[in-house]
């Protein structure tokens, strides 16, 4: 007997705790975004109605649900800050510092007493945030009145059409339906109002009342759905209350899924990979002894085969993409508390907040990327007064961005601050031992010893950037994901950590290249061109052995001789070269054996681990291929000569 | 199919989409039901303009159309003003008592909901109707 058993509630709600976690997630997300927003509406005449529409109904969603599986600390904490949305949207007070600072500790706070119960651990107490959320309510009632709802403005070239929309079955079951008409609409202008009307006929449509200046053209474009144009009566805009404002809402046809059930999905299409790839090496086998058109058509059903595999999977990864504007939003609130109570004044800016990331990568970046927020906050920026002192603008900038490229996504935290005093870190590490080094240090070095374990610049009793992780954990983090850190920090002018991460982890498109029989995996992204040399084009300078390239010269990184293989040395072979246009190398191999989807795999045990290789993977005939680390062998080749 | 054999259809509306599969689960012990969902007021009655609903599970305070919104179109539409129409709303607006009353709807519980009275209100609804 599997069905829960209604008639004992606390273990009947039981079984949804996993969407009531997932849904205040959600919520919980949209509000914070909400509220980077409101801020700027502080003590401001006219509030926007939507965004308070939107954080009541989030706060109305969250206590409903709360109450639904019995967590009352949230339920009545939603109550209250829902209240006070209630006061502000009909205008019975006015949203006051105060009142902001009070809304923002209430939604942490109801964070923690929702977490709290995930992890099984108490509830902190509700009674001090509630106050502080009556005590606005009641405090600012007498000041003034706020005055009505804001109303965007009318453009002036812009015509109102009358839209009516029909809704059948096969619409619906083609995903044409009123959710999706609406947004459409709204791509192409301003939703006035939507409404369902009933037909002479007795039948059900929908008119949405629209001001856009897309020309007859666009609309028209809309008929084949069934969707029908008129120019609107010249009618007074309507009241909110008959036209309430169109936000985006989570349509029923949103299903949530555990990650854990994508993971499995994705394990078992890297498997399919192998075996794909399996496949086609048993097709290469076969080619003599299968008559040609017989051989021909299973190629191309390999290949098709291929191709879906191919769709297949970029399928999955896109399911598993989440925007990281969710991250930075949450950062925001971290610095803003960290602000407070440390007295500094800090701005914070972000851009690519739409770029997408693997859920899994965002679940496992997130501390690291906290710590490097912290530290910006509390060891980057300065005091307000420092910074004047240095006449620099009072309010310290924290800038978080991302972007992709290729297939990587790249995160940079900047700050403007004071930058990191190389002197300082090298004194503390011949101090601790952990540097021989008297020269000045260059970036990547002063990272190197940052993330040293045991190396902490902490000067005084910096509570917020010791928590939980140090540096050495978030390079570690990084380097575990696939990923890299790098840091860019000048005294006086600020620091930028950039983290480089895959845009997805598991598989990737890679050369197969051999070396001395031996063969290896260069990921394909990393890879600028590949060249064919004739050995006597080398040359050798300083000891490096370089060959001509674009009027340049390309220093050359001999894999054989790096792995110290025994080396025959043919007549010609292979460069790809790698890196940026200033300090890109060339990797030097024997053949290029083809361009392969490969299934990455990390090397755990220590023993087995080596400098210059990321991972392994595996190939159709089932032997260990290595994946070669590209940025590790170009770090290797200026240092050490080869 | 003969009459006492057909599937009741139940339209559950609500904007939280955890909600949806409480309700849902709930009427689980209700023989011959099925049930489909709306996650606003409008997609509410998209659903009614496509497929027969026998009655709706409707929650009041939604995007798009006010739950008050759907009744009073509901009510007011022939085709569809004698389905049964249950108001499953957060407890605090008590005045929405009465006014959805008024406004045609048949019964009005409030959240957090007995699941066991949820079920039971919907069969009585359904044996009545």
């Amino acid at each position: 007997m599997d069905k829960p058993n209604p008639d004992n509630r606390g273990e009947f709600f039981d079984q949804f705790l996993d969407d009531y976690y997932a849904e205040c997630d959600e919520h919980l997300v949209s509000i914070r975004r909400a509220l980077v927003t409101l801020e700027d509406e502080v003590d401001a005449r006219t509030v926007d109605r939507t965004l308070l529409d939107n954080l009541f109904r989030s706060f109305h969603t969250l206590k409903g649900i709360s109450g639904m599986v019995g967590l009352s600390a949230a339920e009545q904490l939603a109550h209250h800050l829902e209240s006070y949305l209630r006061e502000l949207r009909e205008g019975t007070v006015v949203l006051s510092e105060s009142g902001f600072e009070a809304l923002v500790a209430g939604v942490s706070l109801l964070e923690n007493v929702i977490n709290a119960r995930r992890n099984d651990q108490p509830s902190p107490s509700i009674d001090e945030v509630v106050e502080r959320l009556q005590a606005v309510s009641a405090d600012s009632a007498s000041v003034e009145t706020a005055p009505a709802p804001q109303t965007s403005e009318s453009d002036a070239t812009a015509t109102r059409w009358q839209v009516e929309f029909t809704p059948t079955a096969e619409l619906a079951e083609r995903g044409v339906n009123v959710n999706s008409v609406r947004s459409r609409l709204q791509e192409i202008g301003r939703l006035i109002h939507a409404k369902p009307v009933v037909k002479d006929a007795g039948g059900i449509a929908f008119e949405f009342v629209i001001e856009t200046s897309a020309g007859k053209a666009v609309l028209a474009s809309f008929e084949a759905d069934g969707l029908t144009f008129k120019p609107a009566a010249d009618e007074p805009a309507p009241r909110a209350k008959e036209a309430p404002p169109v936000p985006i809402i989570a349509p029923a046809s949103v299903v949530r899924v555990d990650l854990d059930r994508l993971d499995e999905l994705m394990r078992i299409i890297a498997e399919l990979v192998i075996s794909r790839t399996r496949l086609e090496e048993q097709l290469t086998d076969l080619k003599r002894s299968t008559p040609p058109a017989l051989w021909r058509s299973l190629q191309e059903t390999s290949l098709s085969m291929s191709r879906q595999l191919r769709d297949l999977r970029e399928s999955v990864i896109r399911v598993r993409m989440v925007q990281i504007g969710e991250i930075f939003e949450r950062m925001t609130f971290v610095v803003r508390d960290m602000a407070r109570e440390s007295g500094k004044k800090v701005i914070v800016q972000f851009s690519g907040g739409e770029t997408e990331i693997d859920k899994f990568l965002v679940e496992r970046m997130m501390d690291p990327l906290m710590h490097l927020v912290r530290n910006a906050v509390s060891h980057g920026l300065e005091t307000a007064a420092e910074r004047e002192a240095q006449g620099k603008r009072s309010e310290g900038l924290l800038s978080l961005s991302a972007a992709t490229a290729g297939e990587k996504i790249i995160i940079k935290i900047a700050d403007n601050g004071r930058g990191i005093d190389r002197n300082l870190v090298l004194a503390r590490a011949n101090a601790r031992g952990l540097s021989q080094e008297n020269s000045q240090l260059d970036d990547d070095a002063l990272l190197n010893l940052l993330c040293t374990p045991g190396f902490s610049t902490r000067d005084e009793a910096d509570r917020e950037s010791g928590r939980g992780v140090g540096m050495d954990v978030v390079k570690k983090a990084t380097e575990e994901l696939g990923g890299r850190i790098s840091l860019a920090t000048r005294v006086a002018e600020g620091t930028t950590f950039t983290i480089e991460l895959p845009l997805t982890l598991a598989i990737a498109e890679a050369l197969i290249v051999s070396v001395n029989g031996q063969r290896f995996a260069v990921p394909q992204s990393a890879v600028r061109e590949v060249l064919e040399v004739e050995s006597s084009a080398t040359k050798v300078l300083e000891n490096n052995e370089i060959i001509p390239y674009r009027g340049k010269v390309l220093p050359l990184i001999r894999l054989a001789r790096f792995f110290e293989m025994n080396h025959q040395r043919g007549d010609n072979f292979h460069v790809l070269v790698i890196g940026e246009e200033t300090n890109a190398v060339g990797l030097a191999v024997d053949r290029i054996l083809g361009q392969r989807e490969i299934v990455v795999r990390a090397i755990k045990d220590p023993l087995a681990q080596s400098r210059g290789i990321a991972g392994a993977t595996e190939l159709g005939d089932q032997r260990v291929v290595l994946i070669l680390d590209l940025t590790a062998l170009r770090q290797l080749a200026t240092t050490s000569k080869h | 199919m003969s009459d006492d054999l057909k599937m009741n259809n139940i339209l559950v509306v609500d904007d939280s989409p955890t909600m949806r599969r409480m309700v849902i689960t709930s009427l689980g012990s209700l023989r011959r039901i099925k049930s489909s969902q709306a996650g606003s007021g409008l997609e509410a009655i998209e659903r009614l303009a496509i497929e027969p609903v026998d009655l709706m599970v409707l929650d009041l305070n939604m995007p798009d159309m006010h739950g008050m919104e759907v009744i009073g179109f509901v009510r007011s539409h022939q085709a569809y003003r004698n389905i049964p129409i249950v108001v499953l709303t957060t407890k605090g607006e008590e005045s929405s008592r009465s006014e959805a009353l008024a406004a045609g709807a048949n019964r009005y519980l409030t959240k957090p909901f007995d699941p066991r009275q949820l079920a039971d209100v919907v069969g009585s609804l359904l044996q009545a109707s």
